[in-house]
């Protein structure tokens, strides 16, 4: 979007003679070492027989796509519920933490603060080794969602917190003159305005969630990563595999940041857009 | 209140506040009666706007009591919400609400406060953007509108909600100068239909053709208030004298 362009407009100055020679030169230099470290992994693959067909025919195989598509699925499906489990939480957490109530603030401020810090892993393996100890026997799909959520829920937390902050005080004082309380003025003037400004903070945490969920093999969860493992021993194709596998990841997190430019363009856009739709 | 309160509307009685160590209004005594236009002059950091905010308790004050139609300003909650419904109020800044459309910005006190019907209400706001002369950006969102505009819109949102009172703090400071004038024409008009304004500015001409009294403050204190005309002609204090000559001259 041009707001990539007039941010580097706004760092650096216009270029001169010189420092496009620099630039020139400098663009030259980083082609030919990318050239070089291709040449290089495709020379690594070859010496080291990765390029054998045995290892890559496979792909040609329907069976193998669907079994893949399948841990896609799965992969979406836990970062698609921990991701809105997560938002809704966080919400939860910042309306909490930003409350008048001291004591909710506080229980709200260590929650948080408690999920922000603990790594996910281990809050899987809480959900995986020691709740089913004490009898609550949930899916393996839960296991891997609600700990993934819960570690996402306490920076979600703060990114809330930070987009309400950066709301203009002016916006708040304009509502209580009219008359608004407390709660409505949240809702309608603060909120709308905070998640709007947080978009971009909140998809690349999104993009964190969906990199949690790849730990679903730990509870045995038929996501993307653990059915690549599965395919791993069937074929023993470790590099290949692999390789596959990132791209995947690579292309579903692409698609969540485009999305992300689209929501952020759409929410500015969408009032501008109201004048030409109904002109008074 | 009913209409039947004949007293002042607002009355400020031995009020003091500071900010930390500053003490920013000093035993400030000010009645406002129906109708009148109070214009609060002084240099900056006197205060004023400081007095200005405590009339609608977006300022708490320490100690002093303020009251409005008689009664004394809720301290929280829905009484005070309830309160500021019927004061409103123009800031420097604007404050349009920046994600929603200029008629809904006008909409949104009778809707979400008054509980009107959107309809009704939107009829009435459409009739008041007309009157301060910006019905034809109803639709834009206030960054589309030029300063004075915006100004104009958010007098039209205080007066959807029908204010027995309107606070204006330094409602012109932040627009081009071109721009003054369109502001002022609209709280002249107001003025005349007797609306009861208390009114920070740093526009002497408007204080003088407007005002039905000038309160001059320093310090955090009020120094003197007059009549427009013996303020600007007969100053009674120093301070009075000194701020009236730094201002003259141009």
């Amino acid at each position: 979007m041009s707001a990539a362009v007039s941010m580097r407009d706004a760092l650096y100055e216009a270029p001169g003679p010189k420092t496009r020679r620099r630039v020139a030169i400098g663009t030259a230099i980083s082609l030919v070492a990318l050239a070089a470290l291709v040449a290089f992994v495709i020379r690594q693959f070859y010496i080291n027989d990765q390029l054998n067909p045995r290892y890559w025919s496979f792909f040609a195989r329907w069976t193998t796509w669907r079994f893949l598509l399948r841990g896609f699925l799965g992969t979406i499906r836990v970062a698609l519920v921990a991701g809105i489990l997560a938002m809704g939480l966080g919400l939860l957490l910042m309306l909490g933490r930003i409350s008048s109530s001291k004591v909710l603030s506080g229980i709200c401020h260590v929650i948080t603060d408690l999920f922000r810090s603990l790594p996910s892993l281990l809050l899987i393996y809480f959900f995986f080794l020691v709740i089913p100890k004490y009898g609550l026997k949930m899916p393996s799909f839960w296991m891997i969602t609600i700990p993934v959520a819960l570690a996402a829920s306490g920076v979600l937390a703060e990114v809330f917190r930070a987009g309400v902050n950066a709301v203009p005080k002016g916006q708040t004082e304009a509502a209580m003159s009219l008359g608004m309380t407390h709660g409505k003025i949240t809702r309608k003037i603060v909120l709308p305005q905070a998640l709007r400004i947080v978009i971009p903070s909140l998809v690349s945490q999104l993009v964190v969630v969906v990199k949690d969920t790849t730990v679903a093999y730990v509870v045995s969860y038929p996501d993307l990563m653990q059915n690549a493992r599965v395919l791993i021993s069937n074929y023993d194709a470790l590099v290949s595999m692999y390789f596959v596998v990132a791209l995947i990841y690579i292309a579903i997190n692409y698609a969540t940041n485009r999305f992300s430019i689209y929501l952020a363009h759409r929410s500015g856009a969408k009032i501008i857009s109201r004048t030409e739709e109904n002109p008074v | 209140m009913t209409a039947e309160y004949a007293g002042p509307i607002i009355e400020m009685r031995h009020v003091d506040k500071h900010f930390g160590q500053l003490h920013v209004l000093k035993d400030i005594n000010l009645t406002v009666d129906k109708g009148e236009v109070v214009v609060l002059i002084g240099p900056s950091g006197s205060g004023k706007s400081t007095l200005c905010r405590t009339i609608n308790r977006l300022e708490t004050i320490d100690s002093g009591e303020i009251l409005f139609q008689g009664v004394k300003l809720p301290e929280e909650g829905k009484e005070l919400a309830a309160l500021r419904a019927e004061i409103g109020m123009v800031f420097q800044s604007f404050n349009l609400f920046a994600h929603r459309t200029i008629l809904d910005n006008v909409t949104m006190g009778p809707i979400e406060v008054l509980r009107k019907p959107k309809k009704e209400a939107e009829e009435e706001a459409m009739e008041l953007l007309r009157r301060v002369g910006v019905a034809e950006q109803a639709a834009k969102v206030p960054a589309q509108l030029s300063g004075g505009q915006q100004q104009r819109v958010a007098i039209a949102r205080s007066l959807a909600m029908h204010p027995k009172a309107m606070l204006f703090d330094e409602p012109t400071s932040a627009l081009d100068p071109e721009m003054i004038n369109e502001v002022l024409d609209v709280m002249v008009e107001l003025a005349k239909q007797g609306m009861t304004m208390v009114v920070v500015t740093h526009e002497m001409n408007f204080a003088r053709r407007v005002a039905n009294r000038v309160v001059f403050m320093a310090d955090g204190q009020i120094v003197e208030q007059n009549t427009p005309d013996e303020f600007f002609d007969h100053p009674q204090s120093d301070r009075a004298r000194d701020f009236l000559n730094s201002i003259k001259g141009h």
